[in-house]
């Protein structure tokens, strides 16, 4: 079986670290990056099943990588969830219209995770 | 046969001009529930989530929860996150402020799978959080007046609590 590549951005290590920690109990091949223009060279570069992408992020948020990720035929049909804190939830309207597939909020339930990840990879 | 209840945000804006100022605004995060006695704007974010509203149309009071997973797993404690929990605790939360189960009205939303290569596969995330409302509503005698539920985009949704009204901007 071909084990699933997924790629988180967050510029938290602690949010790494936990995504990373739950991810790869379920066996998937993780990458990370720090921020939203290294997630769309890392996106390039390692070809992920999946993205987790943070919001509030230096250099380049989520919603402005997501919205170039979606723009670029390599990436574009990647599925996207974000992950959001309560006080940006108000805004995942947007990231809908620019085309994130689904959403979680911190702090990160291991349960949910892997459900909406299962989910949006067919398995 | 199910009604659906789509119509342009910019409609109601200006159907709910009247009353906007003695209606209270909450927004329901993913997880949560909430139930009014008094008349609420609910607003919440639907993508795979699925949000039941219940309504006593007599008692004018009504409930809204928005959960993400279909069933409690058993490991720790329950939670509204859970679809099976939180909407028996809705269903709990209405009767105890009044309600009568006879009279509650419901109506179901959200349950997308947002990606067009699943969008014939069965049982994804969305679906199930959409079996299990409809499962234990009917299991409560509970009728379902109005659903938009499934297909590919995010929903908004707008829930006033007293009167049961809803609407939804897809995404």
């Amino acid at each position: 079986m071909t084990v699933k590549k997924i790629l988180l951005v967050d510029d938290s290590e602690t949010v790494l670290q936990m995504e990373q920690m739950i991810l790869q109990r379920d066996h998937y091949e993780v990458a990370t990056a720090r921020d939203g223009a290294e997630g769309i060279a890392k996106a390039r570069e390692f070809k992920p099943d999946l993205i987790l992408m943070d919001v509030l992020m230096p250099r380049l948020d989520g919603f402005a990588a997501l919205r170039q990720l979606r723009q670029d035929p390599q990436t574009s049909a990647v599925p996207i969830v974000m992950v959001t804190s309560k006080a940006e939830l108000e805004s995942m309207e947007t990231g809908y219209q620019i085309g994130c597939s689904d959403y979680i909020v911190k702090p990160i339930d291991g349960v949910e995770l892997i459900a909406k990840v299962r989910n949006l990879l067919g398995e | 046969m199910n009604l659906h209840h789509r119509r342009n945000l910019h409609e109601v804006e200006s159907s709910r001009t009247a009353d906007a100022a003695e209606r209270g605004k909450f927004y329901l995060h993913p997880g949560q529930l909430f139930v009014s006695s008094e008349g609420h704007t609910v607003t919440t974010i639907l993508g795979s989530c699925v949000a039941v509203c219940l309504c006593d149309p007599v008692a004018k009071i009504g409930g809204i929860n928005h959960f993400l997973l279909p069933v409690f797993n058993g490991a720790g404690v329950t939670s509204p996150r859970f679809g099976d929990c939180s909407i028996k605790e809705l269903i709990r939360q209405l009767l105890a402020r009044g309600c009568r189960l006879h009279r509650l009205q419901a109506k179901i939303f959200g349950g997308a799978c947002v990606l067009e290569a699943f969008k014939l596969r069965r049982n994804h995330l969305g679906e199930s959080n959409v079996s299990i409302a409809e499962q234990l509503l009917q299991t409560a005698g509970i009728p379902t007046s109005s659903r938009d539920v499934g297909g590919q985009r995010g929903r908004k949704l707008i829930f006033h609590t007293d009167t049961g009204a809803a609407w939804v901007k897809a995404l």
